[in-house]
C-alpha cells in the first residue's frame, strides 16, 4: 500500500547479529582491551575475517542461522582443536543479562570502528575501516540498535536468551529433567528476574555439553541418529505434565531434528527464526529463481512452496516471493497457480521490482509498471501453449509501454513476440495477425507472417541497441541468425521478379550475425549486478565448509587436527551470469543446426559437441535435449543405427522426464529411416503416421514435424514402389511448403520428385526437378543437398542411355569431394555405385584392364551399406561385383558376392522373418 | 416449535452460566435474543413494555415476508438438559479470580487459580491464560513489526494450553467450556479438522455459548464441510445455520431460516441486523434501510453493522443521514473501526476523498483485517486517480477474503483505467464468478471486451445476454446487445433486442435518448423489411419526440407512403385520412 508501508531496506538487530559483533570484536580489538585474542596465525586471523565475510553476505537461506550451527560452522573453520572462539562467544552471549549489558555492549562495539584519525595507531592494531563491508555492518547494527524503543530492546535480551537456551538445549536434552525444576518459571517469559537464573544454569551446563558435543556431533549428521535423539526427547516429555512447557520447547526446537524440514517448523514459535537480511534474503531468491529457470521441473514443487510461505508469514510485505511462486508453479505447469501468483505479485509490487527495473528518474513514474505485468503474462501464456491468448496479451503490452514510453519493457516485449512468431506454427497465426494485431497494421502494408516477423525483430533489435540491453541485443541477433537461415530476404518494398535476389542465407551472413551475440561474453560484465557474484560466492564458500565433513571427522579421530583443505574455495563459482551462458550455448547450438543445413557435418558435430560439454549445466534441459539430438542423428548418419539406438537409450534415460518428445521423435525418424533401409515397409508406414500425428498436437500445427512427416510418407510409398501416389504426395507437399515459404524444405522435396520420376524409369521427367533443386540448393547455400541433387541429376542422365555416361561421371567426380567429405554412409555408398555404374556402362571402358576402378567403389559400397543394413542397394552392390567378377573370371569371388546378393534379397524379400530386437520399442 | 417458555428459560440459565465463566460476548449474545422473545400477551406487566416493538410499522411492513416462509415440518428439537453446576457455590479463589478477570488482569487470575481443580476454575484460568497470551500477542504485532512487514506473532501459552486440554480430554473431565477453549486453540494452531470435532462436541453438549458456535461457523467455508457436521437439533443450530450459509454466499437460505427464526424471537435486534445483511447481499436496499431505521430507534448506541447501514445510505446518495448517522457513532465509539468506516463514507459522498482515506486508514489500523475499508479505500483512490495504491489496497482485501467479488471488480476497473483491457478481464472474470447474478459486473466486463483495444464484441455480447437475464436495473445492457448487433450486421437482432429494449421502458415508463434511438431503428427496420403498418407505428410515436428525429420520421412516412401508393394503388384510399 503506497501510505502503510514502511520502505524496504531497514535492518533489525538480532541475536545472530550481535554474535556476529562478538566475533568482530575478536576479529578486530579495540584499543582499550588490553590483551587482544591470541590468534595462532595470521593465516588463522584471516579465515576469521574471510568466515564473517561469508557470514554477512551468504544468500543460501533465509534465516539467520541458530547458535549451534554457528558454533559448528566455526568448528569446522578452526579445528575442534581450538574452541576458544566457542567459548568467548558462548559466555560474552551470557553474560548479556539485563538491558543495560546490552546498551554497554554496543558502546564498546563503538570503540572497534576506526576514526578518520585511527591511522596514527601502531601497525599490528587491526582496524575495522567504517566502509569496509565489515565495518558497514557494524555500524549498521550499532544503528539499528540505538533506534530500538526500550520494548525492542526487551525483545532482543529475550531472544538472546532463547538462542543460547536452544543452543544448549540441543545436547542438554538428555539432562533437561535434572534443571526442570529450575527453569519451569520460565514460562512466564517476558519476566526478565529470571535471566539470572537462566545463565547460571547456561554456565553450570556448558563444559557438559562441550563435551557430549564433541561426543555427538559425528553422529548428528546421519541419518539414524538424530531419530534416536528425538525419540528420547518425545519419551520424556510424555507425561503431560503442565510443570513441563520447558522440556517440550526444547523438543520442539532440537535442532537435530528440525534444520531441514521447514513443515515440522510452521506452528512452532517463531521467537528463534529470524530472517536475514534484506539484502541477502534478495540473494537467496534471485539464486532460486536462476536455478528454478535452469533445473526447471526437477526442482521439487513442495519443498520450495514450504520455503516460500514460511518467508511471507516472515516477511509479509516482501512481494518477490509471490514472483518465486509463480516461477516455482510455471516450471511445475500448473496453470492456476502460476496465474494467480503472477497477478498478485504485479498487484502488490506495480511492476518496480522487476528484473531490469530502473528507477524512475526525479520520481516522474509514481503510476507503477504494470506493463511488465502484461510481458510476464504474455510470456506465461506462451509457456503454457496459448499463442492467441499470448499475442493479445503481448500486443497490449506494446500498446502500453508506447503510451508511458518505457521503451525497455517495449524492447523485451517486442523481442517477446518474435520469439512466439517464430516458435508456433506458421499456418497458425495467419488467423490471429489478420483481425487485432495493431503495431503492424500501422505500417499500411498487409505483410505475411514473415515479413512480420522480420519487421519486428529488426525493431527491437534497433531498440535494444539503442537502450544497451546487452542480453537483448545478443538473443536479438540469434533470433536475427535464426531467422537468416531459414527465410529468403528480399528487398521488402520492392517485389517482383526484377528486385535484385539479394539472399542473406548465406553462411557468411548467419555466423556475423552468431559473432555479433557472443560479443556478449565480454560485455556482460557492465551489467551483472555485484550481488549475484558477490552473494554467491560468500555462499559457496560457505557450502564448501560442508563438503570436507567427513575428511574433517576423521582427521579429528585421527588426532591430526588440520582440515585446511575444508578452506580452499574448491569451486570457484563462475563469474558469468547464468542468462549469459544460455545465450552463448545457444548460439553454438543454432551453428550446430546452420552447419548441418549449409552440409558441413563435422563442423555441425563439433559445435553440437561443444554445446553438450560447456553449457549443459547453465542451458535448459530440452536445449540439452537437442544437442544430443543432433549428437545421435550424426551418429545414424555415419555409424550405423546399432550406435545410434544405443546412444538413444543412453539419452532417453538422461532426459526421462523433460522435452520427452523431441527424444520420441528422434526415435521415430531412426526407425523410418531404419525400416526403409531395411524393407519393412509396414513398419515404416507405422512410424510415419506417428510421426504425423506428433506434429500437430494441441497446442498448435508444428509445420515443420508436419513436412518431415509428409516427406517421410512420400518416400515410404516410394519405397513400396506406388510411383504415382508417390508423386502425389510429394506434389501437394509442394505446394504446402511454397505457400508458408520453407525453402529449405522445396529443394527437398523438388529431389524427391527427381527420384521418384527416376524410379519410376521416366528419367526425362526427373531432369528438370533435379535441375530445380540445384538453382534452389545453390541459392540457399545448401551444399551437400546440392550434391546430392547432383548425384540424382547423374543417375538420371546415366539412366538415359550409356552415351550419357560420360557426362554422368564427370558430375559425379564433381560432387564427390563434397559427398565424400561431409556426406553420410548412404549418400557415399550411393555415389560409389553410381560411379561404378557410369564406367560399366560406359562402352569405352573395358572391365579386364581397369578392374580396380570399379571394384574398388562397389566394395566400400557394400561395407558402407551393410552397417546401414541396406538391402536394397547392397544386393545391388553385390550383383555389380559379381558381374565384374564374371567378367574378370574370377569365380570363387563371383560366387561370394552372388551369395551375399541371395542373402540380402532374401532379406529384404522376408522383412520380418528375423527377430528384431527394437521392433517393440515403440 | 418449541415453546417460547422453555426457550427463555434456558437462555436465562445460559447467561448466568457464561458470564460466571467470563465468556462475556456469548452472554451477551444470549441476553439479547433472551429479550427478543416474543412475550406472551396473557403475562405482560407494563415494565416490560418498553422493550417491545412489535405495533411498529416494520412488522407490519414486512409480516408477509413472515409467512411465506415455510417453517420446518417434523423437526423435532433435541431437548438438552441445562448443564448442572459442579459447585453450587463458588470459592473463594475463584470470586477472587473473576475479579481480576474483569479488570482485565489475567494472568493474575490464571495464578490465584493454579492449584484449584474444579472443571470451572480450571476452564477459567485457560481462558485467562488464552486471553494473557492474545494480549501479549497484539502487543508484539506492533512492537516486532520488521522492515518487510508485520511479523506473524504467535500466542505463547497455545502450547501449554493445547497439552493440558487434550490431556483432560482424555480424562474426559473437560466439559463443554474446555472443549470450546480446546477448539480455538486447535484453530489458532491451525488444526482446523479436529478443532470442528472439538467445537462440533462442545456445542452439542452445551448449545448456547454462541461463541462456540461462531468459531465453528469459522472453520465451515464450504457447504460440503457444513453439511458434513453431525450437529443435534438445536434450536441454536438454527441460528448458526443461518448465519454459516450467509458467510458461504447462500442468501436467500440464510433468509429464510432468519424469518423462520423470528417466529420465536420477534423481537431480537441481532436477528434484524443479520436480515438487513442478507438483504443488502441480495441488493434490496429499500427493506435494509427501513429496517436500519428500524434498528436505531430501538437500539440508538448500536455501532455494529452500522457500517452496512451506511454503505446503504451512501448507494442510495442520502448525504444528510449519513451525517447524522456518522455524527451518532462518532459519540458513541469514536474507536471503533465501524465508526471509521461511516465517516469515510461520508466524506467519500461529499467527494472528500483524501479526508475519507483518512478515516479508512484510520479504521484499517484498529483492524487491520477489516474487509470494507480495504475495498472501499480501493474505492477512493481509482477515485482519486491514485491507481497503483488502489490495485493495492484490493488486493489486500482479496487476500484477507478470496471470495470478496468487490476487491476483484474494482481491481479489473482499475486495469481498465490504466488501459490494460486485456489484463482487467482476468479479475473481471473472477468477480462474476463469484456473484453471477450482479447485471453490473457483467455489465462492465462487457464493456471491457468493446474497448478498442479489444473489440472482442461476440464476448461482449454474451456478457450483455447474461447481464440482460438478471435483472439489469439500469437497464444498459439491452440497449447495448441491440447497438452491438446491428454493428454486427445482424438488423433482425438488433430490432429484437431494440424491441424488448423499448417494452422494457415502455413498463418503467422511462423515456429519453434510448428510446428515440430504438424507435427509430425499429421504424427504419420495419420499412426495409417492407412492414409498413408496424414501421408507421414507429414513426408515428417518434413523432412526439422533439429533435431531428421527428423530422427523420415524417420523411420516412412520407417515403413509405409514396413507395406504398406506388405499389398497390387500389389500396390508396386506406390511407387517407
Amino acid at each position: 500500500m503506497a501510505g502503510i508501508v514502511k520502505p524496504p531496506g531497514e535492518f533489525s538487530i538480532t541475536p545472530h547479529k550481535v554474535s556476529v559483533c562478538i566475533l568482530l570484536q575478536i576479529y578486530a580489538p579495540s584499543v582499550q582491551i588490553s590483551l587482544p585474542f591470541p590468534f595462532a596465525s595470521v593465516a588463522q586471523h584471516n579465515r576469521l575475517g574471510l568466515f564473517l565475510l561469508a557470514l554477512t553476505k551468504s544468500c543460501d537461506d533465509i534465516l539467520e542461522p541458530k547458535l549451534d550451527e554457528l558454533i559448528s560452522q566455526l568448528r569446522e573453520v578452526f579445528g575442534v582443536l581450538n574452541p576458544r572462539f566457542v567459548d568467548h562467544l558462548t559466555t560474552r552471549l551470557s553474560a548479556l543479562s539485563s538491558p543495560d549489558d546490552l546498551f554497554n555492549f554496543f558502546t564498546e562495539m563503538r570503540g572497534i570502528l576506526g576514526g578518520p584519525e585511527s591511522c596514527a595507531l601502531e601497525d599490528e592494531q587491526v582496524i575495522l575501516d567504517p566502509a569496509s563491508n565489515l565495518g558497514m555492518f557494524l555500524r549498521r547494527c550499532i544503528l539499528a540498535f540505538n533506534l530500538l524503543a526500550f520494548e525492542g530492546v526487551c525483545h532482543l535480551l529475550t531472544n538472546i536468551g532463547v538462542y543460547c537456551k536452544e543452543a544448549l538445549s540441543s545436547c542438554a536434552s538428555y539432562e533437561t529433567t535434572c534443571f526442570e525444576d529450575s527453569s519451569s518459571n520460565l514460562e512466564a517469559f517476558p519476566e526478565y528476574e529470571n535471566m539470572d537464573l537462566e545463565n547460571f544454569v547456561f554456565k553450570k551446563v556448558t563444559e557438559e555439553i562441550e563435551a557430549r558435543k564433541r561426543a555427538s556431533e559425528r553422529v548428528s549428521f546421519h541419518l539414524h541418529a538424530p531419530k534416536a535423539l528425538f525419540d528420547l526427547v518425545e519419551d520424556i516429555e510424555a507425561p503431560a505434565d503442565p510443570k513441563s512447557k520447558h522440556s517440550d520447547k526444547v523438543g520442539e526446537t532440537s535442532p537435530y531434528v528440525h534444520p531441514p524440514n521447514y513443515a515440522l517448523k510452521e506452528f512452532e514459535p517463531n521467537s528463534g527464526i529470524f530472517l536475514r537480511t534484506n539484502w541477502q534474503i534478495q540473494g537467496y531468491l534471485q539464486e532460486q529463481a536462476d536455478a528454478l529457470e535452469k533445473n526447471g521441473s526437477s526442482f521439487s514443487l513442495n519443498a520450495f512452496e514450504l520455503i516460500l510461505r514460511q518467508l511471507h508469514k516472515l516477511a509479509p510485505e516482501l512481494h518477490r516471493v509471490h514472483f518465486l511462486r509463480y516461477l516455482n508453479s510455471l516450471c511445475h505447469d500448473d496453470y492456476f497457480a502460476a496465474l494467480e501468483n503472477l497477478h498478485r505479485y504485479f498487484d502488490y509490487s506495480a511492476g518496480t521490482e522487476g528484473i531490469d527495473f530502473v528507477p524512475p528518474a526525479s520520481g516522474s513514474n509514481s503510476f507503477g509498471r504494470y506493463e511488465i505485468a502484461l510481458l510476464f503474462l504474455g510470456m506465461m501464456h506462451f509457456q503454457f501453449g496459448h499463442p492467441k491468448q499470448a499475442l493479445e496479451v503481448l500486443t497490449e503490452a506494446v500498446r502500453v509501454s508506447q503510451q508511458l514510453s518505457n521503451d525497455t519493457c517495449l524492447a523485451y516485449t517486442l523481442a517477446a513476440i518474435c520469439n512466439l512468431l517464430s516458435e508456433i506454427g506458421v499456418s497458425n497465426t495467419a488467423g490471429i495477425l489478420g483481425s487485432s494485431f495493431s503495431p503492424l497494421t500501422s505500417i499500411g502494408i498487409s505483410l505475411s507472417v514473415q515479413q512480420q516477423l522480420f519487421v519486428l525483430l529488426r525493431g527491437s533489435l534497433k531498440r535494444a541497441e539503442s537502450l544497451k540491453l546487452k542480453r537483448l541485443v545478443a538473443s536479438n541477433h540469434l533470433a536475427m541468425a535464426k531467422f537468416d537461415l531459414t527465410h529468403v530476404q528480399r528487398p521488402l518494398v520492392s517485389f517482383g521478379p526484377k528486385a535484385s535476389m539479394k539472399l542473406r542465407t548465406c553462411p557468411t551472413n548467419v555466423c556475423k550475425e552468431l559473432r555479433l551475440s557472443s560479443h556478449l561474453i565480454s560485455e556482460f560484465g557492465f551489467e551483472s549486478s555485484t550481488m549475484t557474484t558477490d552473494g554467491a560466492f560468500s555462499t559457496a564458500w560457505l557450502k564448501n565448509l560442508q563438503k570436507p565433513l567427513g575428511s574433517a571427522i576423521l582427521s579429528q579421530e585421527n588426532g591430526s587436527g588440520s582440515n585446511e583443505n575444508a578452506f580452499q574455495f574448491c569451486v570457484q563459482p563462475s563469474s558469468i551470469p547464468g542468462s549469459v551462458l544460455q545465450l552463448i550455448g545457444s548460439s553454438y547450438l543454432l551453428r550446430a543446426t546452420a552447419w548441418e543445413l549449409y552440409g558441413s557435418a563435422p563442423l555441425a558435430r563439433i559445435n553440437a559437441l561443444v554445446y553438450a560439454t560447456c553449457f549443459t549445466d547453465a542451458s535448459s534441459s530440452s536445449d540439452a535435449a537437442l544437442a544430443y539430438v543432433k549428437l545421435i542423428q550424426h551418429l545414424a548418419v555415419f555409424r550405423g543405427y546399432k550406435e545410434a539406438f544405443a546412444a538413444l537409450k543412453i539419452a532417453e534415460e538422461k532426459f526421462l522426464s523433460v522435452s520427452k518428445s523431441r527424444i520420441l521423435i528422434l526415435k521415430l525418424q531412426l526407425l523410418h529411416e531404419r525400416a526403409l533401409h531395411r524393407g519393412h515397409l509396414k513398419l515404416a508406414q507405422q512410424v510415419c503416421d506417428e510421426l504425423g500425428v506428433l506434429a500437430s498436437s494441441v497446442t498448435g500445427v508444428d509445420m515443420e514435424l508436419k513436412t518431415e512427416a509428409s516427406l517421410r510418407h512420400a518416400r515410404t510409398l516410394l519405397a513400396a514402389n506406388q510411383y504415382s501416389e508417390a508423386a502425389a504426395v510429394a506434389h501437394s507437399l509442394f505446394c504446402m511448403c511454397y505457400k508458408f515459404n520453407l525453402q529449405v524444405e522445396n529443394a527437398t522435396v523438388l529431389l524427391l520428385l527427381a527420384e521418384v520420376h527416376k524410379r519410376s524409369g521416366n528419367a526425362v521427367l526427373g531432369l528438370p526437378y533435379a535441375l530445380a533443386s540445384l538453382s534452389f540448393c545453390q541459392s540457399f547455400n545448401l551444399d551437400l543437398l546440392k550434391a546430392s541433387a547432383t548425384l540424382t541429376l547423374a543417375e538420371l542422365w546415366l539412366s538415359l542411355g550409356s552415351n550419357h555416361a560420360k557426362r554422368a561421371l564427370s558430375l559425379i567426380q564433381g560432387a564427390l569431394p563434397m559427398i565424400l567429405g561431409h556426406g553420410g554412409l548412404e549418400l557415399r555408398a550411393r555415389a560409389y555405385i553410381a560411379e561404378a555404374k557410369c564406367y560399366l556402362s560406359d562402352p569405352s571402358f573395358s572391365v579386364s584392364e581397369n578392374s580396380e576402378v570399379v571394384l574398388d567403389p562397389l566394395s566400400q559400397a557394400s561395407v558402407e551399406l551393410q552397417v546401414l543394413e541396406y538391402h536394397e542397394l547392397a544386393a545391388e552392390t553385390f550383383y555389380l561385383m559379381a558381374t565384374v567378377f564374371h567378367k574378370l573370371g574370377q569365380l570363387e569371388e563371383r560366387e561370394e558376392a552372388a551369395n551375399s546378393f541371395k542373402k540380402h534379397m532374401m532379406a529384404l524379400k522376408n522383412p520380418l522373418d528375423d527377430e528384431d530386437p527394437l521392433f517393440n520399442v515403440l | 416449535m418449541n415453546s417460547k417458555e422453555s426457550c427463555r428459560s434456558e437462555l436465562r440459565i445460559a447467561i448466568r452460566q457464561l458470564s460466571d465463566r467470563c465468556l462475556y460476548t456469548a452472554s451477551k449474545w444470549a441476553a439479547e435474543q433472551l429479550t427478543g422473545i416474543e412475550q406472551d400477551p396473557a403475562n405482560f406487566t407494563p415494565s416490560n413494555t418498553r422493550f417491545q416493538w412489535g405495533s411498529s410499522s416494520i412488522r407490519r411492513r414486512f409480516r408477509t415476508n413472515e409467512i411465506t416462509s415455510t417453517p420446518i415440518a417434523g423437526v423435532s428439537y433435541v431437548s438438552t438438559p441445562v448443564m448442572e453446576e459442579d459447585d453450587a457455590v463458588d470459592g473463594d479463589f475463584y470470586l477472587l479470580a473473576k475479579s481480576y478477570f474483569d479488570c482485565r488482569e489475567y494472568r493474575r487470575a490464571a495464578h490465584v487459580l493454579r492449584d484449584q481443580t474444579g472443571k470451572k476454575s480450571v476452564f477459567l484460568r485457560c481462558y485467562a491464560l488464552y486471553l494473557a497470551g492474545e494480549k501479549r500477542k497484539e502487543e508484539e504485532v506492533i512492537e516486532l513489526e520488521g522492515p518487510l512487514g508485520k511479523s506473524d506473532s504467535v500466542n505463547r501459552e497455545l502450547v501449554s494450553l493445547e497439552r493440558e486440554l487434550s490431556t483432560l480430554r482424555k480424562n474426559g473431565s473437560i466439559g463443554p467450556f474446555g472443549l470450546y477453549l480446546y477448539g480455538l486453540v486447535l484453530k489458532e494452531k491451525g488444526s482446523e479438522n479436529v478443532a470442528r470435532t472439538v467445537l462440533v462436541e462442545s456445542v452439542n453438549s452445551y448449545p448456547w455459548n454462541w461463541n462456540a458456535w461462531s468459531e465453528l461457523q469459522s472453520l465451515c467455508t464450504t457447504i460440503d464441510t457444513l453439511n458434513s457436521l453431525n450437529l443435534n437439533n438445536h434450536w441454536m443450530k438454527d441460528f448458526f445455520l443461518a448465519s454459516a450459509y450467509q458467510e458461504i454466499r447462500m442468501h436467500s437460505e440464510s433468509l429464510a431460516k432468519y424469518e423462520y427464526l423470528q417466529g420465536t424471537f420477534g423481537y431480537s435486534n441481532y436477528i434484524q441486523a443479520q436480515i438487513a445483511k442478507a438483504q443488502y447481499s441480495l441488493r434490496e436496499f429499500q427493506q435494509v434501510e427501513t429496517i436500519f431505521e428500524e434498528l436505531l430507534r430501538n437500539d440508538p448506541y448500536r455501532v455494529e453493522d452500522m457500517d452496512m447501514y451506511s454503505n446503504v445510505l451512501y448507494a442510495n446518495e442520502c448525504s444528510s443521514a449519513l451525517s447524522y448517522l456518522a455524527h451518532r457513532v462518532f459519540m458513541t465509539d469514536k474507536y471503533r473501526p465501524e465508526s471509521c468506516c461511516i465517516i469515510g463514507n461520508y466524506y467519500s459522498l461529499k467527494g472528500q476523498h483524501e479526508k475519507s482515506v483518512m478515516y479508512f486508514r484510520r479504521a484499517l489500523k484498529l483492524n487491520k483485517n477489516y474487509l470494507s475499508a480495504w475495498t472501499l479505500m480501493g474505492h477512493e483512490y481509482i477515485e482519486m486517480k491514485n491507481t497503483p495504491a488502489a490495485v493495492d489496497a484490493y488486493r489486500r482485501a482479496i487476500d484477507i477474503n478470496p471470495c470478496d467479488y468487490r476487491a476483484w471488480y474494482g481491481l479489473g476497473q482499475a486495469y481498465e483505467m490504466m488501459g490494460m483491457p486485456f489484463y482487467a478481464l482476468h479479475y473481471f472474470r473472477k468477480s462474476v464468478f463469484l456473484q453471477p447474478n450482479d447485471s453490473r459486473l457483467w455489465i462492465s466486463m462487457a464493456h471491457c471486451y468493446e474497448t478498442d483495444q479489444l473489440r472482442m464484441l461476440e464476448e461482449a455480447i454474451k456478457c450483455y445476454r447474461r447481464a440482460a437475464n438478471c435483472n439489469d436495473r439500469e437497464a444498459i445492457a439491452l440497449h447495448q446487445l441491440a447497438k452491438l448487433q446491428y454493428e454486427l450486421g445482424r438488423p433482425e437482432e438488433a430490432a429484437f433486442y431494440y424491441k424488448k429494449d423499448l417494452e422494457r421502458m415502455e413498463a418503467e415508463e422511462r423515456e429519453g435518448p434510448n428510446m428515440v434511438e430504438a424507435l427509430l431503428y425499429l421504424a427504419t427496420y420495419y420499412k426495409t423489411q417492407k412492414r409498413f403498418e408496424e414501421a408507421e407505428v414507429y414513426c408515428t410515436r417518434l413523432l412526439d419526440f422533439t429533435g431531428p428525429e421527428k423530422e427523420t420520421a415524417k420523411s420516412l412516412l412520407r417515403g413509405m407512403r409514396t413507395t406504398q401508393s406506388g405499389f398497390s394503388s387500389m389500396n390508396v384510399e386506406h390511407f387517407s385520412p
